[in-house]
């Protein structure tokens, strides 16, 4: 990075030079220099980590050096072998999916009310809405599991939906009422004087403009949904387990690259997903 | 047909205008929601909490306060729930200068990698705490990445013992957690009008100075959210404690799990469930008077 266009100019005149903290005296750019040096550490801790995990899951043997030493796709086979990751991989799929559109829906329809109406009690309920986010998992695990054991439920994927849409809820009815506060209400008094009723108004106006924070509140909720642990570990018996639960599993017996391979796969698929459907509402927006 | 339908969108329109209708459907939907599937169940082990455990995760339902007489006599659980909270305090003082020092270089900085720098950051928002706190693992084990590359280089003579530790527990949590403190301090300080900082500079403020009477202030929106987020998450996390702490890290998450999966004592779990809600709950309250809770979420969320 030889351009030197940071937020620093050069040739200030360093007014506090003069002081120093603890008796060491930097100039801005120094300081400025010790920002971006935190910065890249806290980068290179973020990152290294998958980075291993991803080049690992190449590694042919078991207890291999890193980096390895030659690359080899066994691990993915042994995965693709496995009926109980695929099936996993495809529960943790339909259950983010299906989420996603439940917290779309009701997120939407939540915000909407919340926006659009006045009715008692408002500030009080928004705190309600919001509550999935601020209890604990654990409790909201542990809660739920012995409500639905006491009225004799039994665990189904159903269950497993119905849930990862409460966790998601809190996150669509935020990103969807933030858009809505910012939308201009005239544009639906406009479609009602010329004769619309609220379900084309809904249609034609308003839900084209919010559609966007919908799409990007639903690929969060996907997002959440999909690597759920701590709440999901309760929800799920052997037919219906998610990723997240057997890889925890997975790593009680023995570490293996097998473990670094679908981890992979994991990541995969919880960053190409989003990527892929913004990308694909960026272009349909044109922009 | 076309009468009929004209008729059925008259009736249509009519029950969509009126309010209970709407309020039914619209905000009542997604309150519903939560109030079944997680208040009534909230409200449901209030009960069981005074009830008498079973055998397999029954529940005999004969009042007792047998629950929490057990969790204020031993010190064990009150000790838990303390230590937790401590590493909760821990985790947010160590994500808090680091996560604020990238949020304000992303919000500052006018470097071309600033997008993709960004985009790293959304992008580890969305990685599974399970992978993040696997990765760990291999990083820092015995015969971790780590140890391996500082045997190779002769820099150590014996593997380091820092996995399964109290360190690798609080390091995999934090940075786990810095994207919540990075992208709010990001969004808030990148609002912040360059102008007035010049304007402080030349006025003869120091760079300290006009860093804590212009870029602070207006920044705290972003910390406060942050700092709500990275303490809620880690002093209620369960994988970290359970994959990368060691025999003297209790945390509360696991205990509940383990009172309420291998001692089958659901009465009790019940019980250390309400006691931490009740306790995140006051902090809550406390923190809703000096700062809007709703603002600080919406920060972190949207």
């Amino acid at each position: 990075m030889a351009t030197e266009t940071d937020a620093v100019t050069q040739g200030e005149t360093d007014v506090d030079a003069e002081r120093g903290y603890f008796g060491i005296t930097l100039s801005t750019r120094t300081k400025w220099n010790l920002i971006r040096a935190v910065t890249v550490f806290v980068y290179v801790l973020m990152l290294l980590p998958l980075a291993v995990i991803v080049i690992n899951s190449f590694n042919p043997s078991r207890l291999g050096n890193f980096p390895p030493s030659s690359l080899s796709l066994r691990w993915y086979e042994a995965l693709l072998a496995d009926t109980r990751m695929l099936r996993a991989l495809w529960n943790s799929f339909q259950v983010g999916v299906a989420a996603a559109l439940g917290a779309g829906l009701v997120g939407t329809l939540t915000a909407m009310g919340f926006v659009r109406n006045d009715f008692p009690a408002q500030d009080a309920l928004v705190i309600v809405m919001l509550s999935p986010l601020l209890i604990p998992p654990i409790i909201v695990g542990v809660a739920s599991t012995i409500f639905f054991g006491q009225i004799g439920l039994e665990r189904s994927l159903a269950w497993l939906i119905v849930m990862h849409t409460l966790l998601g809820l809190p996150y669509a009815f935020l990103i969807i009422r933030s858009q809505l506060y910012l939308f201009d209400e005239t544009l639906e008094e406009a479609a009602k004087t010329l004769g619309a009723n609220p379900v084309t108004t809904f249609r034609e106006v308003t839900f084209p403009l919010i559609s966007p924070s919908i799409l990007t509140a639903m690929v969060i909720v996907f997002v959440i949904s999909f690597g759920e642990f701590t709440a999901t570990q309760f929800w799920v018996k052997r037919t219906t387990t998610t990723v997240p639960v057997v890889i925890f599993s997975m790593l009680r017996t023995s570490i293996s690259p097998q473990i670094d391979a679908l981890a992979t796969v994991m990541l995969v698929i919880t960053i190409a997903i989003p990527l892929l459907v913004l990308g694909i509402r960026r272009y349909l927006l044109g922009t | 047909m076309s009468t009929e339908r004209a008729r059925f969108g008259k009736v249509r329109d009519r029950v969509m205008e009126s309010d209970l209708v709407r309020l039914l459907l619209s905000p009542g939907l997604g309150i519903a929601w939560v109030l079944l599937f997680l208040f009534l169940p909230m409200t449901v082990i209030v009960v069981i909490s005074f009830s008498v455990p079973g055998d397999f995760g029954n529940v005999i339902y004969e009042f007792t306060l047998a629950n929490y007489e057990r969790f204020w006599e031993a010190d064990v659980y009150k000790n838990i729930i303390l230590e937790s909270l401590v590493y909760g305090v821990v985790v947010t003082l160590l994500a808090l200068p680091l996560g604020y020092t990238v949020g304000y270089f992303l919000g500052r900085s006018k470097t071309d990698w600033k997008w993709v720098l960004l985009g790293l950051v959304v992008l580890q928002y969305w990685v599974p705490f399970i992978i993040r706190t696997y990765a760990w693992i291999i990083v820092l084990s015995n015969n971790g990445v780590l140890n391996g590359l500082l045997l190779d280089l002769g820099v150590i003579a014996s593997p380091l013992d820092i996995m399964y530790t109290d360190y690798s527990m609080i390091l995999g949590l934090t940075v786990s957690l810095l994207p919540f403190m990075i992208l709010p301090v990001y969004v808030s300080v990148s609002t912040i009008e360059e102008d007035q900082i010049h304007a402080a500079k030349t006025l003869g403020a120091t760079d300290f100075r006009a860093f804590r009477e212009i870029t602070l202030p207006q920044s705290l929106p972003g910390i406060v959210s942050g700092i709500l987020f990275v303490f809620i998450i880690s002093a209620g996390a369960f994988l970290a404690p359970t994959l990368l702490g060691g025999p003297s890290t209790r945390m509360i998450a696991p205990v509940i799990e383990t009172v309420f999966i291998l001692d089958f004592n659901w009465p009790f779990a019940a019980a250390l469930s309400l006691i931490y809600f009740a306790i995140i709950g006051v902090l809550l309250y406390l923190f809703t008077r000096r700062v809007d809770l709703e603002e600080a979420l919406e920060t972190g969320v949207a």
